[in-house]
C-alpha cells in the first residue's frame, strides 16, 4: 500500500544520493547514541545527593606561620571563636573537605593480626570532633555521635571511635549492624558507634566515593595548615567571610586565611569537568541533528525540482496530493530505517571500542533505539515541508516545456 | 583562468544562497568543533621539554610490598630520595616536592602572603633550564649542608623589591630569614611537566628553597603522600622514616649508555635495599623494580591529557565526517542540476579537465569560506570554555599550529566532498542535454 517497490526501484536507479543520505544517518546514529549515553551518565553523576547541607557550609583554610604558636591550643580557641560568632550555627575543624578532590583515604581491618585480618574497602577518612556531624548536616541513622569528652587529639591515642557511612557498612557487613564492632588500624582498636545515612568522600570519580568514616580525633593541632567548616543559613554566608577574618586575625595576626567557599561552590568546581563534557556533547548532538535536518531538506528540495516533471505527470495521471507527500516520506523513512539499523550496530561497536580504550561502561541498546526514533522525527520535520511543496505542483507542469 | 573560475564559482554560490549558506554552515560547524577539541588536545599533550625530552628523566622505584599497588607510583620515599641524592653515580640530580610558606620582607607595608614553594636541589634549575634574571642557584655545598637561601620569581621581586636586583637581600618565610641568591625570569611551563601530580595546568611556584632544609624545617607537603601499609605519621621524623612516597626525583641522562649504566646501578641499589629488608615485593626482579621515564612517558603515565578529551577528539572527527557526507550530497544534487549547462559548455568546446577544475574551484571556495567561519566558531567556543568553565588560558588559547591545520582540514574536507560530484558532472555527455533543450 505504501508503493515500496516503485520507490525502491527509483532509488536504485540513482544510487549515489540515497547512499550518501544513508551514510549520514548511519554516522549520526552512531554519534548521537554514544554522545547521549555519555551525557546521561555525567548528568546522573552530577545529580547524586551529597548528603551535606551544601548551601549552608562555608569552608576555608588557615595557615599559621607564627613559630611561637601552640597549634593544639590555638585550634581549640579558634573553634570556640567561630562557634560564638553571630549567625553561626556550628563550626568544626576537619582534616579534609568533602567533594574537594583532595584528602585522606584509609582502610580498617577486622583483626589485630595483619596477616589474617580482612580489610574494608578504602574510605574517605574524616577526623573531627563531636560538632563535625552537625556542621556537615549529615543524618545519623543508627547509634550515636561522639560526646565532647571522647574526643582525642592525636592519632595514637586510645579510645578510638568511628561513625561509618551506610554504603560502607552495607559493603562490608551486609545486613548485619556494624554498631559495636571493633576494627583495627595496625594494633590500634576502633569501635564503631554510629552509622550515617550519606557521607560522600572527596573524590567524585572514585568507585568508593560513598564510603566514608569519621573518627573522633580533633587533629587540628598537628599541623599549621588546616581547614575549617562553618555552618550558617545561606543568607548569612556572604557576610560571614569578613566576620571570620576579623575575629581570627584579632586573635592572632600571624596567619593566612584563604580559599573561602561554600560547599556548593566547591561541588560546582569539582564537577566542572563533567558539566563541561555534558555541555559540549549536548551542543554536538543538537548541531548534528540540525545539520542532518538541513542537509536532508536541501537534498529533498533539489530532488523535487529535478523531478518536477515526473510529479506533474503523476498528478495528471490521477495521483492525489497525499500520494506525492507519502511518496517522499516513505522514501526517506526507508533510508532512515536502514541507516538506523546499521548505525545502531555501528554505535554498539563504537561503544565497545570506547569501553575497551577508556574503560567506559557499555552503551545500552536503548540509546541507539532512541536515537533512531529521534532521527525519524527529524526526518519527518525535514521532509514534510519540501514534500508538501512538491504536492502543490500543478499537473499542468507536466505538459509544459516538453 | 583561475580568476575567471573564481568569478564563476562566486556567481554560482550566489545563485543558490540558501544552499550555499547551508554548505558553509555545515563545513564551518564541523571544522569549528574539530579545531576546538584538537586545540585543547594539542595544548594539553604539548611536551614543554622539547628536544630535551629524552635527556630529562625521572626515577620510579617499586618500593611497595607484595599485593599492594599494581603499578609504579610517580613519587619515591624520603629514604630513597636521600640515597639517590647522595650517590655519586649521577652528576646531575634533583629531588623535589611542593610546600607552602608565608612570605614577608623587611618592608612592613607589604602584607604577608601564603605562597606555594618548591623544595628542591640546585640541579633542578639546570635540568629544567630555568632562566635567571639576577644571580644564580645556590652553591653545591648547600645541597649537603643546609643553608637558608632562596630563589624567587621576577614577579615577587617586582612586588617586594620594585624589580631591582635583590640578590643578597633577605625575605622571611614563616618568619625565618632566607637570603636571596637568585631571581628567575618568568617561567611557567604548561603543562607543568616537572610536577603534574597536583594539577598539570597549575602555575609554576615562585619560590625555590633547598631540599637539604627538609629534615630540620619540617615543611608541610602540599601534594600527594601515598602509603601502601599502615604507618601512622605522628611526627615529621615518622614521615621521613616511613615507606610513604611523596618526592619526585629527576636526573639528566645524555645517552643510551648512561641510561643503561644508571639502570644497572639502580638494580644493584634495589638488591642492596632488599638485603636490609625493604622492597619486599619479590614477585618483581630487582631490574623490574626500577623505572626510568623520559618526559614523554612521564606525561603519558600521569594522564596529563584526560581521557574525556580523547573521546571528544574522536567524536568531533566523526562529526566532521557527517558534515563531509552532508556537503557531498548537497554538492552532488547542486551540480547535477546544472548538468544541462555543462552539456552546452562541453558542446562548444570545454574539455572535461576544464569543467572539473571549474567545479573544484567552486568547492575550494566553499571550503575556504567554511574554514574561515569555522575558525571563528573555534575561537568563540574556546573563549566560552575559558569564561564559563574556568578552563585555563594556556589550554584555550588558539595554538599557532591551528592557523595551518584549519585551512588544511577545511580544504581537504571540501576537496574530499567535491571530487566525486565534480567528476560526475564533468562526465556529462553533451548530446543528452542538447537533445532535451
Amino acid at each position: 500500500m505504501f508503493h515500496i517497490k516503485p520507490i525502491l526501484s527509483s532509488l536504485m536507479r540513482s544510487k549515489s544520493a540515497p547512499i550518501l543520505l544513508l551514510l549520514q544517518i548511519i554516522l549520526s546514529v552512531a554519534i548521537v547514541s554514544n554522545a547521549s549515553f555519555i551525557i546521561n551518565e555525567r548528568l546522573s553523576l552530577m545529580q547524586r545527593e551529597s548528603g551535606y547541607a551544601e548551601e549552608q557550609i562555608l569552608t576555608f583554610s588557615m595557615y599559621n606561620f607564627d613559630p611561637a604558636i601552640d597549634n593544639m591550643k590555638q585550634n581549640q580557641v579558634d573553634q570556640q571563636i567561630l562557634r560564638s560568632l553571630p549567625n553561626v550555627i556550628d563550626a568544626s575543624y576537619s582534616n579534609m573537605l568533602p567533594l574537594s578532590d583532595s584528602g585522606w583515604m584509609d582502610r580498617y581491618v577486622d583483626g589485630p593480626d595483619a596477616d589474617t585480618a580482612k580489610g574494608t574497602p578504602g574510605f574517605a577518612f574524616y577526623l573531627g570532633n563531636e560538632h563535625l556531624l552537625n556542621v556537615m548536616g549529615a543524618k545519623l541513622i543508627a547509634g550515636r555521635n561522639f560526646t565532647a569528652d571522647e574526643i582525642n587529639t592525636s592519632l595514637d591515642d586510645s579510645g578510638m571511635m568511628a561513625l561509618v557511612s551506610q554504603p560502607l557498612a552495607k559493603a562490608f557487613w551486609g545486613e548485619e549492624s556494624p554498631l559495636g564492632k571493633t576494627m583495627y588500624q595496625g594494633a590500634q582498636a576502633v569501635t564503631i558507634i554510629g552509622v550515617v545515612d550519606k557521607l560522600q568522600g572527596a573524590w567524585i570519580d572514585h568507585e568508593n566515593f560513598e564510603y566514608s568514616v569519621i573518627q573522633n580525633i580533633d587533629f587540628g593541632g598537628s599541623s599549621s595548615n588546616k581547614s575549617y567548616m562553618v555552618r550558617a543559613l545561606p543568607e548569612h554566608i556572604p557576610a560571614l567571610e569578613e566576620t571570620i577574618r576579623k575575629a581570627l586575625h584579632a586573635e592572632n595576626p600571624n596567619r593566612v586565611l584563604d580559599h573561602f567557599q561554600t560547599l556548593s561552590e566547591m561541588k560546582n568546581l569539582t564537577y566542572s569537568n563533567h558539566r563541561l563534557m555534558a555541555t559540549v556533547l549536548s551542543i554536538m548532538v543538537i548541531l548534528l541533528l540540525l545539520i542532518t535536518a538541513l542537509g536532508l531538506t536541501g537534498m529533498v528540495m533539489f530532488n523535487i525540482q529535478r523531478r518536477t516533471k515526473q510529479i506533474g505527470t503523476r498528478r495528471a495521471l490521477g495521483a492525489k496530493k497525499r500520494d506525492i507527500i507519502q511518496y517522499f516520506m516513505v522514501e526517506n523513512y526507508m533510508i532512515c530505517i536502514v541507516g538506523g539499523v546499521i548505525g545502531g550496530m555501528l554505535a554498539l561497536v563504537l561503544g565497545q571500542q570506547l569501553m575497551s580504550l577508556y574503560s567506559l561502561p557499555m552503551v545500552p541498546v536503548i540509546y541507539p533505539i532512541v536515537s533512531v526514533i529521534g532521527l525519524l522525527v527529524v526526518t519527518t520535520l525535514a521532509v514534510i515541508i519540501p514534500a508538501t511543496k512538491a504536492a502543490n505542483i500543478s499537473p499542468a507542469m507536466a505538459t509544459r516545456s516538453v | 583562468m583561475f580568476f575567471y573560475y573564481c568569478d564563476l564559482a562566486w556567481r554560482s554560490i550566489r545563485k543558490t544562497p540558501m544552499l550555499s549558506m547551508l554548505m558553509v554552515l555545515a563545513i564551518s560547524i564541523g571544522i569549528g568543533i574539530t579545531i576546538t577539541t584538537l586545540n585543547v588536545y594539542k595544548t594539553m599533550s604539548y611536551n614543554p621539554a622539547g628536544e630535551r625530552s629524552e635527556v630529562i628523566n625521572s626515577v620510579q622505584l617499586w618500593s611497595q610490598g607484595l599485593d599492594t599497588w599494581d603499578e609504579f607510583i610517580s613519587s619515591i620515599t624520603y629514604t630513597d630520595a636521600m640515597n639517590l641524592r647522595n650517590n655519586a653515580e649521577l652528576s646531575v640530580k634533583a629531588a623535589t616536592y611542593r610546600t607552602g610558606l608565608a612570605l614577608q620582607s623587611d618592608n612592613p607595608k607589604i602584607e604577608p602572603v601564603l605562597q606555594s614553594v618548591r623544595v628542591t636541589d640546585r640541579d633542578f634549575f639546570k635540568i629544567f633550564s630555568v632562566p635567571f634574571l639576577y644571580g644564580s642557584y645556590w652553591d653545591a655545598n648547600v645541597d649537603l649542608r643546609p643553608a637558608y637561601q632562596v630563589v624567587i620569581s621576577q614577579k615577587l621581586n617586582l612586588r617586594f623589591f620594585e624589580g631591582k636586583n635583590s640578590v643578597g637581600k633577605t625575605v622571611f618565610l614563616d618568619r625565618k630569614p632566607y637570603q636571596i641568591v637568585g631571581v628567575i625570569e618568568d617561567w611557567n611551563p604548561q603543562p607543568k611537566y616537572y610536577d603534574p601530580l597536583n594539577g598539570a595546568f597549575n602555575d609554576a611556584e615562585e619560590i625555590f628553597i633547598p631540599f637539604s632544609l627538609t629534615a630540620q624545617e619540617e615543611f608541610d607537603v602540599w601534594g600527594n603522600t601515598s602509603g601502601w601499609q599502615f604507618e601512622p605519621m605522628l611526627t615529621y621524623s615518622d614521615r621521613l622514616a616511613s615507606e610513604k612516597v611523596w618526592i619526585q626525583f629527576w636526573t639528566e641522562l645524555n645517552s643510551e649508555d648512561e641510561k643503561q649504566n644508571y639502570q644497572s646501578w639502580l638494580t644493584r641499589y634495589v638488591e642492596q635495599q632488599r638485603a636490609i629488608g625493604r622492597f619486599t615485593d619479590t614477585a618483581k626482579t630487582p631490574a623490574e623494580a626500577v623505572q626510568i621515564s623520559d618526559i614523554d612517558k612521564w606525561l603519558e603515565d600521569n594522564n596529563v591529557v584526560p581521557k574525556d578529551n580523547k573521546i571528544l577528539v574522536g567524536l568531533s572527527l566523526l562529526f566532521l565526517s557527517v558534515c563531509l557526507v552532508n556537503i557531498l550530497g548537497l554538492l552532488l544534487t547542486k551540480f547535477l542540476k546544472r548538468a544541462p549547462e555543462v552539456g552546452v559548455r562541453r558542446a562548444i568546446g570545454a574539455s572535461r579537465g576544464q569543467i572539473f577544475s571549474q567545479y573544484m574551484v567552486e568547492v575550494g571556495m566553499i571550503g575556504f569560506i567554511g574554514g574561515v567561519v569555522g575558525l571563528l566558531w573555534a575561537w568563540g567556543s574556546l573563549t566560552a570554555l575559558h569564561s564559563y568553565f574556568s578552563m585555563d588560558q594556556s589550554v584555550t588559547g588558539l595554538d599557532a599550529s591551528m592557523w595551518v591545520i584549519t585551512p588544511l582540514i577545511a580544504i581537504s574536507t571540501a576537496v574530499l566532498a567535491g571530487v566525486y560530484p565534480a567528476w560526475v558532472v564533468c562526465r556529462t555527455k553533451p548530446s543528452v542535454y542538447l537533445k532535451t533543450q
